[in-house]
């Protein structure tokens, strides 16, 4: 896809979102012949994990020796550092006047930057997420406009501040009324996304006349919707949202069969350049191993960004509520370990699990780091973002949000270094799409600014 | 002690109020120097004086939403227990200023216009969707067991992801597999029963499809299709036929069409409404289905449909008799397993991890018939239409042979079927008692007398306890040396010694030391793990003291109104998918007058949801 076309899309995509049925890609592949007209595209990942840090584990001491001696929490990150970009000084939304719903709102704003609603608390009422408007401009380009993954279900049910309980679990709003469910079963990822087998690249399932029934559905549906009040024509325009990406998502195993058949015939020109990787292979673990579950999500959503299947991910590593970390030898709860009080035994043991997840995420971006795409490495394409809602766990404070960048963004990010800021939430999310090339009309959530120190050029 | 009996002096009973009684009472309320005089200095002279966060002035502008609703009760209990005004506030208010505030925040609920609440399409939930396919296609509902789980009822987000509309069709592709057997295969039994035979001459088959259509999409759409919606089924056969499909293959086609539709995966209005209503009855069919979805989370039945479709489910006695009906039928076990297990809390059991060293006992199978216990008390207190204190004062139950080891039940039960019995000890019987509850509401390896004092109030009476200030040491935070020779109640009552903590403390955690003697898989014990007698002793607001489990039980089983107000609130909120909010505040007054009558029994509950204003009508704009 060269820039030109790109900004001919983004010009018709602006403000209708995917609600438009597009008309499908030759191909949803990237590279050409020439080397020079073709960029890869750039993609957004953001993987979470909730309480916050240890503050002296995590931030480093020294600017200098960002690469040379990183802090312990992100040792795993070591051969990928100069890739990474930390910054210090983002704080988060403040809750008031949910105090007493730390917890529920530490997801649900970490992607809006915004509070819900509190005259509506009790319904889903807050605000488009990063990257979901992200895919609003991008997703159309793909099979999939957005992959949202998580490892724990998201049904959590407690009662804070009278908030509507889907705010415990989820970051990804589809709009300000629509929460995003995440997918947890990696073999549900894999077989729809991907074929039946555990092989990417396989045979789909589909008949070969799905599509054009969709069609016809959604024609039927749109007979349907005119019968109905306002509201529930909202509601059925999700469903007829998510059709038309099956469909999309059909189109495009259908291609691909069709560029593998030519292949083989000696015919066909060639998706990607010949010097990128193959897609990876993923394997489900067998058993209940945390960061073996963890690591084939993180595969999942490598494969998805490699394959171009989609370029907008989110992944909550693990929701606010109750997980344990027995492959730690900690038979008690993340949450309760964060209020630590200060004890240096307790204090370890958070650290430790910080170290953990930050070591998940290691996992995926140092393999994106292998793998070639274009001129460089899939990373390089990449703009991935770790991070928490909380700093401090113990106190539940959100002045300085732990995070840590990977990527470089197709060259957009200044990386290699440790910088410290003063901003917010909205202002970090505001950078990350501007450095991914999409034009925002508003503000994310109380952002006021790009942060241009993060960004080159 | 938090909930509130609003008496309504005049007007009870009212369905509805003028709009003038309501400018009257809205007039009253604004002119009360009560607010102005002794609240608004620090609650709200404007939206920035909000002391503790909390604010009348947007409050005082509309009262009757539902949003204010919870703070009106705190304002409630504030006043009338004199912890507001504070006590060092300069101003105080005479008892008689109090009497008359107190008289006025109960006819908030009034100033509520008469409102169903929205009641937008809805999505199958992933339990409803694999029920709806056994019913319809006869295939086992595991066949959707690869849906993510989603919080049913009050809570429910009706959402979706495009890869779980995927999911939607790999699961039409499936059921249909295994319904129909294998796409290539000659035409299964189940196959000529929903499609019919081939028609030997080509020339009828389209007739023949339509008809078989209709017949199809009444049932998978659960209301009449129309006939556009019959042409798209239509054009799905011709597609299927003009790529050389035979008959039975392009019904095959035109079955999925119907699986991955609107019509099947949402609850659809049956009638188009007109432009200038904005309130309207739900008609015949979304009526069977918001029942049907209710109580037995699957599609009418066909006596259900029947009614239905003759127009009668509108009358209300004709509406009893199938509510009736339907708590008999085995499917009422599903009004458990999506309401009870949540409203309990026991929903997770069988993924809860238990302490193995301490508890090696505590086996899958054993908690599955700890789970099972609760759903059979249930079960049993619908069919045969039991008071629903009995939730509390049961004087049987259901065990299988480990379970009976829990309670240390010495006769013979042998074998891992559920059985009733008799229960002798008063200390046991009813919900408090249940080893399951008293698991669920443990630590791995502990009792936790506050998580236990924090679900009777929050599950069993409906009270609300805010959340936890931050920075707060839980127990195994504590200075070790200095609680090092403490017991485990002695420590829990350090909370009291903090005044922010002890105002919710005081009244959760004697609740549940007075059910210590159960520990943490709800075996009975005299002493605790250090060796130290139980202390069961107890005093909750209003003097009421006990010394065990049993006397606890009877102090929460007098509490009739707000054991029956609470279920009456949760269980309308998981009919109406919704959270309880303005006008629904008389609508659970009315309900609860009614029960009352009828000895707060089950079935009468039940009934009065399905009959009330909000579940039988909708508000469309």
């Amino acid at each position: 896809m060269n820039q030109k076309s790109m900004l001919n899309r983004r010009n018709c995509l602006k403000g209708i979102g995917v609600n438009l049925a597009l008309p499908l890609l030759n191909s949803f592949g990237w590279a050409g012949n020439d080397k020079e007209k073709f960029k890869p595209p750039i993609r957004l990942g953001f993987m979470y994990m909730p309480h916050g840090v240890i503050m002296e584990e995590f931030w480093p001491a020294n600017p200098e020796k960002f690469l040379s001696e990183p802090p312990p929490a992100i040792e795993s990150l070591r051969p990928v550092l100069k890739q990474c970009l930390m910054v210090k000084g983002i704080s988060g939304v403040p809750i008031k006047p949910f105090n007493g719903a730390p917890h529920a709102l530490e997801l649900s704003t970490w992607l809006t930057a915004t509070l819900p609603n509190a005259d509506h608390r009790n319904k889903i009422d807050i605000a488009i997420s990063a990257d979901q408007i992200a895919a609003n401009y991008v997703g159309g380009l793909t099979a999939l406009p957005s992959l949202e993954l998580a490892t724990m279900p998201q049904t959590h049910k407690e009662n804070q501040e009278g908030l509507n309980e889907g705010y415990y679990s989820h970051c990804s709003f589809r709009s300000a009324t629509q929460a995003m469910p995440a997918e947890i079963n990696p073999r549900n990822v894999l077989n729809r996304l991907f074929g039946k087998t555990d092989k990417p690249g396989t045979a789909p399932q589909h008949d070969p006349l799905d599509r054009s029934m969709l069609d016809l559905v959604i024609s039927g549906a749109r007979d349907l919707r005119k019968r109905l009040p306002l509201e529930d024509q909202h509601k059925l325009d999700e469903y007829l949202d998510s059709v038309r990406a099956v469909e999309r998502r059909i189109a495009s195993i259908e291609q691909r069969q069709k560029d593998a058949a030519l292949e083989k015939a000696g015919v066909a020109t060639k998706m990607r350049n010949a010097s990128d990787s193959p897609p990876i292979e993923i394997k489900i673990p067998i058993g209940n191993k945390r960061s073996e579950f963890m690591q084939v999500m993180c595969d999942l959503n490598i494969l998805a960004f490699q394959t171009d299947t989609t370029r907008v991910s989110t992944y909550i590593g693990s929701t606010p509520n109750g997980v344990t970390y027995p492959e730690l030898g900690l038979s008690g709860e993340h949450h309760s370990f964060t209020h630590h009080q200060n004890q240096a035994e307790t204090m370890s043991k958070v650290a430790a699990i910080t170290s953990f997840n930050i070591s998940q995420f290691a996992y995926m971006v140092k393999k994106m780091a292998s793998l070639k795409e274009g001129n460089g490495t899939l990373l390089d394409n990449c703009i991935m973002m770790w991070g928490s809602g909380l700093e401090d766990g113990n106190k539940h404070t959100r002045e300085n949000l732990p995070f840590i960048i990977a990527g470089g963004g197709g060259g957009s990010l200044k990386t290699g270094r440790f910088i410290t800021t003063k901003g917010n939430q909205g202002d970090l999310l505001t950078t990350l799409l501007a450095c991914m090339g999409i034009p925002v009309d508003r503000p994310i959530g109380i952002a006021t600014k790009q942060i241009k120190e993060m960004m080159n050029g | 002690m938090l909930a509130i009996a609003f008496v309504s002096p005049g007007i009870a009973g009212e369905e509805d109020i003028s709009e003038k009684k309501r400018a009257e009472i809205l007039k009253t309320f604004r002119d009360s120097p009560f607010l102005n005089k002794y609240c608004i200095e620090c609650h709200g002279k404007n939206n920035r004086v909000k002391k503790g966060d909390v604010s009348f002035a947007n409050a005082i502008k509309r009262p009757g939403a539902g949003e204010f609703r919870k703070q009106w009760q705190a304002t409630f209990v504030n006043v009338k227990e004199h912890s507001m005004p504070p006590v060092d506030a300069k101003n105080q208010p005479t008892d008689e200023e109090r009497r008359k505030f107190l008289e006025l925040i109960p006819l908030i609920k009034y100033l509520n216009p008469k409102d169903p609440g929205l009641y937008v399409i809805r999505r199958l939930n992933n339990v409803e969707y694999g029920n709806t396919l056994h019913d319809f296609l006869g295939v086992d509902p595991s066949v959707a067991k690869d849906l993510p789980d989603e919080v049913p009822g009050e809570g429910y987000l009706n959402t979706l992801s495009p890869l779980q509309t995927e999911q939607y069709l790999a699961i039409a592709n499936e059921a249909l597999n295994r319904s129909l057997g294998p796409k290539e295969g000659p035409p299964t039994t189940r196959q000529k029963l929903l499609f019919g035979n081939t028609p030997s001459s080509v020339n009828d088959w389209r007739e023949t499809a339509r008809k078989v259509s209709t017949s199809l999409a009444r049932n998978a759409y659960r209301r009449p299709p129309t006939n556009e919606e019959i042409d798209v089924l239509l054009r799905i056969f011709d597609l299927s036929r003009n790529n050389k499909l035979n008959y039975q293959s392009s019904m095959r086609m035109v079955l999925k069409a119907m699986l991955v539709s609107p019509q099947f995966l949402f609850i659809t209005p049956a009638k188009e409404t007109s432009e200038n209503e904005a309130i309207i009855p739900l008609d015949n069919h979304q009526l069977a289905s918001r029942l049907s979805y209710f109580l037995w989370s699957t599609m009418p039945d066909s006596e259900l449909s029947n009614l239905a479709d003759l127009g009668k489910l509108q009358e209300p006695d004709i509406l009893r008799n199938q509510v009736k009906r339907m708590l008999l039928d085995s499917r009422s076990r599903a009004l458990f397993d999506g309401f009870g297990s949540q409203w309990l809390g026991i929903k997770d059991l069988k993924d809860k991890r238990f302490d193995p060293k301490k508890f090696p006992g505590m086996t899958p199978e054993l908690r599955t018939a700890m789970y099972d216990e609760v759903r059979l008390l249930f079960d049993s207190i619908i069919r045969e239409n039991q008071s629903i204190l009995n939730f509390i004062g049961s004087n049987y139950t259901f065990v299988n042979e480990d379970l009976a080891k829990i309670y240390g039940i010495k006769e013979n039960i042998n074998g891992p079927q559920m059985r009733r019995i008799e229960i002798m000890d008063a200390n046991r019987g009813g919900i408090l008692g249940m080893p399951g509850i008293l698991a669920m509401t443990s630590f791995p390896d502990r009792t936790s007398a506050v998580k236990r004092g924090a679900w009777v109030l929050e599950q069993v009476l409906g009270e609300r306890i805010p959340p936890p200030p931050p920075n707060v040491p839980a127990l195994e935070k504590q200075d070790k040396n200095k609680v090092a020779n403490l017991t485990l109640r002695q420590r829990t009552e350090l909370h009291r010694t903090n005044a922010v903590c002890a105002n919710c403390h005081k009244i959760m955690d004697p609740i549940g030391f007075g059910l210590e003697n159960f520990d943490a898989i709800g075996r009975w014990r005299d002493k605790d793990d250090s060796g130290a007698p139980i202390d069961a002793a107890g005093e909750l607001p209003g003097g009421f003291k006990f010394n065990s489990p049993k006397e606890l039980k009877a102090i929460i089983a007098s509490r009739k109104e707000d054991l029956a107000r609470n279920l009456s609130e949760k269980m309308l909120a998981y009919a109406l998918c919704r959270q309880i909010e303005g006008y629904d505040q008389i609508v659970v007054d009315r309900l609860l007058e009614n029960i009352q009558k009828d000895d707060y029994r089950m079935q009468s509950l039940v009934t009065e949801i399905v009959t009330s204003y909000p579940f039988t009508h909708r508000r469309v704009k």
